[in-house]
């Protein structure tokens, strides 16, 4: 419920932060009557009148969750899996895509409790193999990276 | 007799051998994704979206894929339904409750015989309604104008709050975010840029793939964090493989029943799957009276739900197609995929490119076929791959959503954008905010501003336009029904709820 509270509350102070960022759009010339301000200005109201609601009355609208709630373990493991979703997007062209997704998938699999060795072979597969896949054979180019010496 | 000449130029197009192999690799790919415990319908198609694109498919084929995927998601959920109890999604939740009574009590193979033959009826009784009805939506769609557009989006939206049950405002806000997220990026009409925060990267918008992918890859990869498991055991489909028909006759007039029930729903925008699998089973239990055994182990508890589930998923092709609408999540990711092609969706397509529209139609048909051909001997293999565990299959999904948002824009930029979008989706998931709607939202969200601001170009700034058409008029009639829909069931509940007490 505070979860559900505070979540409302910061839905509805950015679209408090939005509208007035949205009120200075103007063109600066129109053929039509409704300039670009007005749609977004219409939909923000909405958006802040659902907040409103939602975080007056929460209780109204959360019925028993499906969802188990976050524990501390769980925590850990999802800023684990961020980071090293992350590390994947910041080491995409640098490092190049076969070490990182290497790198990528052996931490993944670790995390979702795979064993060290099967957790290895499987990011070799998945690194090699997808570069192979994608960039050979379905011609979407992906970079080498610390490899582009050794292309062929 | 027009249509049926299209059909014949339909089969044409989905029985030449490329697209017959797409759409046998696509039921295959489908039906694996199903079953896979936590993906649905709509990962496995939005992780083929970029596949697609990178294998240079001419768009009606990779229509074809899409489709196939579809409907392959919907008959693999019911393996993991019937066999573990564990429903893929929301819509296969119904399927649990007499598919795996009857699995326990041996009868597994039974179960899945039933239950694939009732999705073959399903999506036969619902791709004929596609084929008589959406040509005649189509046509009758031609003369709506910008103002009677904006109206029937307003109308889509409202159904799915309305119809969301329990949480109508957070559906709301869900989709008002989604409409949010389409406005972000350079305004075609006044070239104003808009909530870009100055960043180059989203000057262009949010790229569908990247939302997609970011909702319902990353998500749910950390959902699937919380149910790590190491492969399950399945119950052992053993035993007679095929129903015989006694049991077949038992339930066809459930399956035609249901069948058209799913239909009418799938057309309907918002209602979907998942509300056409609970009222059939629902009023399936009911017709059956004392005499039904559901709960443990009907076979009409079982033929119902999966009759309806798929007949919707063919039904929601209709609004997709004829009005350029998605009804559901998974509509609207094809829809977006179609506009990567640069065709958009609506009553023209009809006239402009038949080939892609009754191509898709007939392989609606020729899926169905290649599904039940297919699962009924090959259920022990999938069965086994219930097994995979997810510390090999999560890297793997996370490394191919990767590349596939790569691939869009060869930009790190947007990768980083769709971790972000991911963590978002995360966190509404976690407090109970549907994300399909989001999603719908944002398929919506430039369709209706550029309708919307069409239409008060015409009638120079003028609101009445929206009120001016009988269309409108009655879609304004149409949506006030939906909105006052919550209330009166809350009302209904709350009157029941006191009588019982006193």
């Amino acid at each position: 419920m505070l979860y559900q509270r505070l979540f409302a509350a910061s839905l509805l102070l950015a679209c408090l932060c939005l509208g007035f960022i949205a009120w200075g759009y103007q063109a600066p010339f129109s053929y039509e009557p409704v300039g670009p301000r007005a749609y977004p200005l219409m939909l923000l109201i909405l958006l802040a009148l659902g907040a409103l609601v939602l975080l007056v009355k929460p209780a109204m609208e959360s019925s028993e969750s499906d969802e188990p709630a976050l524990t501390r373990p769980m925590l850990i493991k999802a800023a684990i899996c961020l980071g090293l979703l992350l590390a994947l997007a910041a080491l995409f062209e640098r490092l190049g895509f076969i070490p990182t997704s290497i790198l990528f998938a052996l931490g993944m699999a670790r995390l979702f409790g795979g064993r060290w060795l099967p957790s290895a072979v499987l990011a070799l597969v998945l690194g090699v193999g997808l570069y192979f896949l994608f960039d050979r054979v379905l011609e979407v180019p992906l970079p080498l990276g610390v490899l582009s010496a050794l292309e062929i | 007799m027009d249509t049926l000449s299209y059909l014949g130029q339909g089969f044409d197009v989905a029985l030449s051998p490329n697209n017959l192999v797409t759409a046998l690799a696509g039921t295959t790919i489908g039906t694996i994704v199903g079953l896979l415990p936590g993906l649905g319908p709509i990962n496995g198609v939005a992780l083929l979206i970029p596949v697609a694109f990178a294998l240079g498919l001419p768009p009606e084929t990779a229509l074809i894929l899409l489709a196939s995927v579809y409907l392959g998601c919907e008959y693999g959920g019911r393996i993991s339904s019937i066999l573990l109890n564990i429903p893929g999604e929301a819509s296969a939740v119904m399927t649990t409750l007499d598919g795996h009574p009857l699995a326990k009590q041996g009868k597994g193979g039974i179960a899945l015989s039933i239950s694939a033959w009732s999705s073959f009826i399903g999506g036969l009784i619902a791709t004929i309604g596609v084929t008589i009805f959406a040509p005649l939506l189509a046509k009758w769609a031609v003369s709506f104008g910008p103002a009677e557009y904006f109206m029937l989006m307003v109308f889509a939206i409202v159904c799915l709050a309305g119809m969301a049950g329990d949480k109508p405002i957070k559906t709301a806000v869900a989709v008002l975010i989604g409409l949010m997220l389409a406005c972000v990026g350079i305004d075609a009409n006044s070239g104003v840029y808009r909530f870009t925060f100055g960043s180059l990267g989203l000057a262009d918008g949010i790229q569908f793939v990247v939302l997609v992918l970011g909702l319902f890859s990353v998500s749910e990869i950390l959902m699937l964090l919380e149910r790590t498991h190491q492969g399950q055991v399945a119950v052992k489909a053993s035993g007679r493989m095929l129903f015989n028909l006694k049991e077949g006759a038992f339930v066809l007039a459930t399956n035609l029943r249901s069948g058209v029930l799913g239909f009418i729903f799938g057309v309907l925008p918002g209602a979907g799957a998942t509300l056409a699998s609970a009222v059939s089973y629902m009023s399936e239990k009911r017709l059956a009276g004392d005499k039904g055994r559901f709960g443990d182990g009907d076979l009409r508890g079982l033929a119902a739900p999966e009759t309806a589930n798929s007949a919707s998923a063919c039904g929601s092709m209709i609004p997709m197609l004829t009005l350029g609408i998605p009804g559901s999540g998974t509509t609207a990711v094809m829809l977006g995929a179609l506009t990567l092609y640069n065709i958009t969706p609506g009553p023209l397509l009809f006239q402009h490119q038949p080939d892609i529209v009754w191509g898709l139609i007939a392989s609606l048909f020729v899926a169905n076929i290649i599904l039940i051909v297919m699962n009924v001997p090959l259920i022990k293999v999938f069965t086994r791959i219930l097994a995979v565990p997810s510390w090999t299959l999560v890297p793997a999904i996370a490394i191919i959503t990767s590349i596939g948002v790569y691939a869009v824009h060869a930009t790190t930029f947007d990768l980083f954008l769709m971790i972000a979008i991911g963590l978002f989706g995360y966190l509404l998931r976690k407090l109970d905010f549907p994300l399909s709607a989001l999603l719908l939202g944002f398929i919506l969200g430039h369709m209706m501003e550029s309708n919307l601001r069409r239409a008060l170009s015409i009638s120079n700034g003028d609101l009445g336009i929206l009120f001016s058409s009988p269309i409108t008029i009655g879609l304004w009639v149409l949506v006030a029904a939906m909105v006052a829909l919550p209330f009166w069931r809350r009302y209904r509940s709350k009157r029941s709820a006191a009588l019982a007490s006193a």
